[in-house]
């Protein structure tokens, strides 16, 4: 790319900015709401959310995760939410999500397609507060006029920490 | 007597010779259907494990795979003892206290990692792979005053004792007792079997592990096992949304690879009666054999073939013919030898409890066998799972109400008297509370002890 075209694509950017950032907002939205139904769909058919144990974890198949869904176990969950049977659902489950230095790290031209990343800090109230941060890698499909998530990667800054019990995404 | 001499036995005295438990009070906290609550509540009750069990059974420290390389080390703990399992220049693995001989820090705080030798971060005082003491700096200072360096009291002291068998390292902090094949009796045929389940008859830890931190009482975590009376009702909910999930697929959708893992966890009192429970000596227990919960898994390709290839036919057959839910090993260690996963008890006090889930490859079989563990572990396991917040959330509700005044008592006479013992285990009905009550008599057997490991080492 010539240092002329670099200057033109930071001008005219193909992708917008605001767009991302407000699905990104409505997608933390539906987490802090508990609304999995809803949350799921944003999902593509074959995508995964993933959290790893292990910094710089490559692998979420032959290596522990604390999660990596698919779809099929995201409708399990979402199924199992607030059971009435469920010891560990009988509290309440709240979250707040702030995000922020979202910037994209990947873009295809010729797609849409994109990779971004932002951090984030979550406050989890679940028997106890807990405070969570660390760092979103969404891989977004571009589909029609908005996205999907082919996968959210959420790498806590403690993942290699004994944590009590985790009761949703983050 | 010198003044450290006396020193040390009124240490001891404190802490060994006059626990404010006598033997007789610790026996009548167990009986033969029940348990008094003090032994999850108590402080000092726990303290007394920590020397008693902790420090007299053979308890897991790591897998030798975890140390491949001369200079590999792992940090960890043996009940409350700070350790470090390491493999030195001639290959053996030793198992060493972290702690440093001249002022006590604790010499490394990595999880792991490898070193030509430890290096004491205070004063640099540094130490063999084996624990012996290497050197201290500006050596003068020592000069006419009595420091012998070759005084253990001066190293990194090695545990009394450690043992491995098919690679899983076991130490004890007593110099006497029962060899590891001993203590273990007929559990480590469960460890024989998830080894034999490799085409090359060798396993390995693979990666990092799953720590999970519990609000609860170590034994509370241990009891829960082989308790078959649990699953059906404080995993329901799990099981009626994966088959509400099942009915939601599209007609003709395949059933997902999940379900197959997840499904059995609801199943009936009468499967979990079926699978029965088998206990032996110092506590120890399993379920399942000819079947388990883990029997109706899919087979995955390639596997069977490797094995017969390996193993022949017959041998293989009754490799995986052996069908055993959780294998408990008194009182760290719990493995499920068909999915290759090992669960790791680390007591930190009376109502905190640290799980460590490490995970193994079958050396030789389909990496796809390795994917099935490790979603096995997320499904279960994980702390963000769909079955241990369960267990989890009913360990942290009997640690806060056992602390009512209502009543006293923990029952577990479930199924007592319809045991039957032959070739030197008992078995019973998978729901029974026996492998319970088994764990008390070797909790009463350990606690009224008057030789305890510190008296020993100090004889």
């Amino acid at each position: 790319m010539t240092s002329n075209a670099a200057q033109a694509s930071r001008l005219q950017p193909s992708y917008d900015l605001k767009e991302i950032e407000n699905f990104l907002y409505y997608e933390a939205d539906l987490l802090d709401n508990n609304d999995l139904e809803n949350w799921m769909q944003l999902f593509t058919e074959d995508g995964t959310y993933w959290m790893p144990v292990a910094r710089n974890q490559q692998d979420p198949h032959g290596h522990i995760s604390i999660l990596f869904e698919n779809r099929a176990v995201m409708a399990v969950r979402a199924n199992n939410f607030g059971h009435r049977l469920a010891a560990s659902m009988e509290y309440d489950i709240r979250s707040s999500h702030l995000i922020a230095n979202i910037r994209v790290v990947d873009f295809d031209e010729n797609t849409g397609d994109c990779t971004i990343k932002s951090n984030f800090q979550a406050v989890l109230y679940y028997r106890e507060q807990t405070l969570f941060a660390g760092t979103c890698t969404h891989q977004l499909k571009r589909v029609g006029d908005s996205y999907r998530i082919v996968q959210k990667r959420v790498d806590l800054i403690n993942c290699d920490a004994p944590h009590k019990s985790i009761m949703t995404y983050i | 007597m010198t003044r450290t001499t006396t020193c040390n036995t009124r240490l001891i005295a404190r802490q060994h010779q006059q626990p404010s438990y006598s033997n007789e009070e610790l026996a009548s906290l167990v009986e033969s259907k029940r348990v008094h609550r003090d032994v999850y509540l108590d402080p000092e009750i726990f303290e007394l494990e920590m020397e008693r069990i902790w420090g007299k059974a053979w308890v897991f420290v790591g897998h030798e795979s975890q140390v491949k390389k001369p200079g590999d080390f792992i940090s960890t703990t043996i009940g409350k003892e700070p350790v470090l399992m390491v493999r030195d220049k001639q290959g053996t693995v030793n198992v060493i206290y972290n702690r440093c001989g001249h002022k006590g820090a604790k010499v490394m705080a990595k999880p792991c990692g490898n070193t030509a030798m430890f290096r004491c971060p205070y004063h640099g005082w540094t130490f063999q792979l084996d624990g012996k003491l290497n050197a201290t700096p500006h050596k003068c200072g020592y000069d006419d005053t009595g420091l012998d360096p070759t005084d253990p009291q001066y190293s990194m002291q090695p545990v009394a004792r450690v043992e491995s068998h098919r690679g899983f390292v076991f130490a004890s902090l007593s110099r006497s007792g029962d060899d590891l094949k001993t203590f273990m009796g007929a559990a480590l045929e469960t460890i024989d079997n998830m080894a034999d389940r490799s085409p090359k008859g060798e396993v390995e830890v693979v990666g990092a592990c799953l720590p999970y931190f519990h609000d609860c009482n170590w034994k509370m975590f241990f009891e829960n096992l082989n308790d078959a009376q649990h699953p059906m009702v404080c995993h329901a909910s799990v099981g009626f949304a994966t088959r509400k999930t099942v009915k939601q697929l599209p007609q003709g959708a395949p059933v997902p690879k999940e379900v197959e893992i997840i499904s059995p966890f609801g199943s009936s009192y009468e499967l979990f009666d079926d699978m029965g429970v088998t206990v032996m000596d110092n506590g120890h227990s399993f379920m399942g054999g000819k079947h388990s919960i883990h029997s109706a898994y899919s087979q995955i390709p390639g596997y069977m073939d490797a094995m017969i290839a390996a193993h022949g036919k017959e041998k293989s057959e009754k490799v995986l013919g052996s069908n055993r839910h959780n294998t408990a090993i008194y009182p760290s260690f719990t493995i499920k030898d068909a999915v290759q996963i090992i669960r790791v008890v680390r007591p930190v006090a009376v109502d905190k409890t640290l799980i460590q889930t490490w995970h193994f490859r079958l050396k030789g079989a389909p990496e796809e066998m390795l994917h099935r563990t490790m979603t096995y572990s997320r499904l279960i396991n994980s702390p963000a799972s769909m079955v241990g917040p369960d267990d989890w959330d009913c360990y942290a509700r009997m640690q806060e109400s056992l602390h009512s005044n209502s009543a006293e008592w923990v029952d577990m006479r479930r199924y007592i008297g319809q045991e039957e013992s032959h070739n030197g285990v008992t078995h019973s009905k998978g729901t029974s509370d026996l492998s319970m009550r088994n764990q008390y008599k070797a909790w009463e057997n350990y606690m009224t002890q008057a030789q305890t490991s510190a008296q020993e080492t100090n004889q």
